[in-house]
């Protein structure tokens, strides 16, 4: 057989996508029947540097796992060397966090919403999100000094305190931000097509959900109300009030609801955040060694849930850091999300999970019935679903956004 | 509290397990276990005490033996580490994969970063290491130098 | 120089297409990337249109250190694309391996590759640095000065 697969790699199309990972389907016709995954193109040795480097030089190590939840990867190290040391953090630092928090999640859910909207041919969607997007990006460069890769979080605390001025700005974009929400909801409710081309794709039952050790919206959206956030708070979320935001959907429909009834709880957070931002230092000296001894810790990113776990042992430098991302607990729900569905649903399911490798570089299908293997780029994918769909009447570039 | 109950429960259980329980804050355990006694424990954990989701799993170098944390986290929010050891010169275990479906990927990452043999891994591809990585270069390995590393690759 | 030869060269200026490729990046320079093609950036507007195939791009924009696993890629994919080409890195990793510089699966920035015609410097970088870096790419070719 001669090899006609392509390598494509596939980069812009997919910011969503961190780790290039090559997925192998086999089809019989247009239904998928087998699916496997290969992952580590992306493996950079992260966890064997943070062994060679101090514990500041870490944060910003660990902080560059992933550029999109760069906060999440931080402050959960940080939570982990600080339990260790027995740092009492400042609740202002603390807040300080859970504000940035929040709009790291802010920018993440709307970012998604924008890639959801272009793999399924709705590229309007993504240039109005981006837009949105780009005013949280600048509360958080008014913030931290930078647009991704925030930089904020130290041992002990935040290395930059936020003054009124910046709290009202803040309280005026995320008004402004809840209002486009506000619009995207009502047409994701209402939006006959959207419906119709995201109800029953992906479907993850909750016993599978469950069973797969699915995290974040993914369970979210089948029903498993987990949410780090209200199960082991951190940081300064048990004080805040807000709701856990699921679906009975258990498919593509639901996931898209859950994150976007999440961009709702994440307004409510960010003005208590504001209201009740507590007076104080943001931060306290850190040791430059940290004592022997271990801690794990949680942290709801907006992918899921991001475990660390740190060792340490006396020294300036950790002993063991192990990072668990959230993707790569959603991977294996991926596989069971893709059976028996056509393969013009493949990119809209992947990417439903926010999956954080980037340039999904290659497909390789195999027809069962030919037998022929003929390789599939992303896009070439991509295009195939919003033809076949279009065939079917189901065309979402017809859809008319009149935003406020 | 929650976990309080859990390992009053587990050394009642176990008595073997008293003294190997730490519990450094809320929602946090970290039981230690003989090797031999690793899978009875385990199952008590993920069939009775509702550790029903498995956060990940890390390997460690610890001298003479390799030290294996199962994170193992209950709905209500604890996390129960359960830890054992193999020795370096035989580093083997049973697979969990048939408690956890999604647990395998884990499991890779200590066959290749460290070098420890999982009886019973389903079949799949390598993670995370890279196709062309040698054979016995187990980068999470203290004494592993990063001269180890293919150096180039070979042209093609 | 021929008159075909100019027209081509003229059609580059005013077109220049794209292709995106991570090589192992933190992603957070990807989004920069993307965010430069949304509006508020829009480098549509010099002509510039990201395309999904090697075989159409005239540069490729790599982000990201160069991971063993994704060196072969990453070759064959500049191999496919068509003369003359030109490869832009964007981000301290791509220039120079930046905070990855050691690592164990990672070879360095992407000239340790293939050859770099512009380096973009930034962790990560801003929308604005990736469009003075596509101009002045641009500017270069009006030039003649790479080929």
């Amino acid at each position: 057989m001669s090899d006609h697969s392509i390598t494509v790699p596939i980069g812009p199309q997919h910011p969503a996508l961190k780790e290039p990972a090559g997925f192998m389907l086999q089809v019989s016709g247009e239904k998928i029947t087998g699916v496997s995954i290969r992952l580590g193109y992306n493996h950079r040795g992260i966890e064997k540097a943070c062994e060679d480097r101090s514990y500041i030089q870490d944060i910003y190590l660990i902080e560059r796992i992933c550029g999109i939840c760069s906060h999440s990867h931080s402050t959960a190290f940080i939570q982990a060397v600080e339990e260790i040391a027995g740092l009492q953090v400042p609740p202002r630092a603390q807040y300080i966090r859970t504000l940035v928090a929040e709009l790291e999640r802010l920018h993440s859910h709307l970012l998604w919403l924008g890639v959801a909207g272009h793999e399924i041919g709705f590229d309007t969607l993504l240039m109005y999100t981006w837009r949105d997007r780009e005013s949280v990006l600048d509360l958080l460069a008014d913030l931290t000094g930078n647009r991704v890769n925030y930089g904020i979080n130290t041992i002990g605390g935040v290395r930059r305190d936020i003054d009124p001025a910046k709290i009202e700005n803040i309280l005026k974009i995320v008004d402004a931000v809840e209002e486009r929400t506000k619009y995207y909801i009502n047409l994701a409710t209402e939006e006959t097509t959207l419906i119709q081309r995201l109800s029953g794709v992906g479907a993850l039952s909750k016993e599978d959900a469950l069973r797969l050790g699915a995290v974040g919206p993914t369970a979210r959206a089948s029903g498993v109300a987990r949410d780090v956030r209200r199960d082991d708070p951190y940081i300064s979320y048990g004080e805040l009030d807000f709701k856990v935001c699921t679906s009975d959907q258990c498919d593509v429909y639901g996931r898209t609801v859950v994150r976007l009834l999440e961009l709702m709880e994440s307004f409510s957070i960010i003005r208590q955040v504001c209201a009740k931002m507590p007076d104080g230092p943001v931060s306290v000296k850190a040791p430059r060694k940290v004592p022997a001894g271990e801690a794990l810790s949680r942290y709801e990113a907006p992918r899921g849930e991001d475990v660390h776990y740190v060792r340490a042992n006396g020294t300036d430098r950790p002993e063991r850091v192990k990072v668990r991302a959230p993707t790569l607990a959603n991977l294996q729900s991926v596989a069971k999300m893709l059976e028996d569905r056509y393969l013009a649903d493949t990119p809209i399911i992947i990417a439903a999970i926010d999956p954080c490798f980037s340039c999904t570089d290659r497909m390789i299908v195999t027809d069962e019935r030919s037998g022929s293997t003929r390789g599939m780029c992303w896009d070439e994918l991509r295009r195939h679903g919003i033809e076949w769909y279009r065939a079917r009447g189901i065309d979402t570039t017809r859809i008319k956004l009149a935003l406020p | 509290m929650e976990e309080e109950k859990t390992v009053n429960e587990l050394v009642g259980e176990f008595p073997f397990l008293d003294g190997a329980v730490r519990v450094p804050r809320a929602r946090r355990i970290f039981v230690t276990v003989p090797l031999d006694r690793f899978q009875s424990v385990f199952r008590r954990l993920v069939e009775a005490k509702g550790f029903t989701y498995l956060t990940t799993i890390t390997g460690l170098d610890t001298g003479e033996t390799f030290t294996l944390l199962y994170h193992l986290a209950a709905e209500n929010g604890v996390v129960c580490t359960l830890g054992t050891s193999v020795p370096r010169a035989n580093p083997e275990i049973e697979s969990v994969s048939r408690f956890f479906n999604g647990g395998d990927i884990y499991e890779r990452e200590l066959v290749d970063l460290l070098g420890i043999r999982v009886n019973g891994l389903p079949k799949g591809n390598r993670y995370p290491l890279p196709d062309d990585w040698p054979a016995n270069q187990y980068p999470l390995r203290k004494d592993w130098r990063p001269e180890g590393a293919p150096a180039e690759p070979a042209e093609e | 120089m021929g008159i075909g030869k100019k027209i081509m060269t003229w059609a580059r200026i005013k077109s220049p297409w794209i292709l995106h490729f991570n090589s192992g990046s933190c992603n957070g320079c990807d989004i920069e990337i993307v965010a430069a093609l949304t509006p508020r950036f829009d480098v549509e507007r010099f002509g510039v249109i990201i395309r999904g195939t090697p075989r159409h791009a005239d540069v490729l924009v790599c982000s990201g250190p160069v991971t063993r696993q994704i060196r072969d890629r990453l070759k064959r994919i500049y191999d496919q694309m068509p003369s003359p080409k030109f490869v832009v890195a964007v981000g301290t990793c791509a220039c120079t391996g930046g905070v990855f510089d050691g690592c164990y699966n990672v070879l360095g920035g992407i000239d340790s590759v293939i050859p770099v015609s512009a380096y973009i410097p930034g962790c990560p970088v801003n929308p604005e640095a990736i469009i003075d870096g596509v101009v002045k790419l641009v500017g270069s070719l009006e030039e003649g000065k790479s080929a």
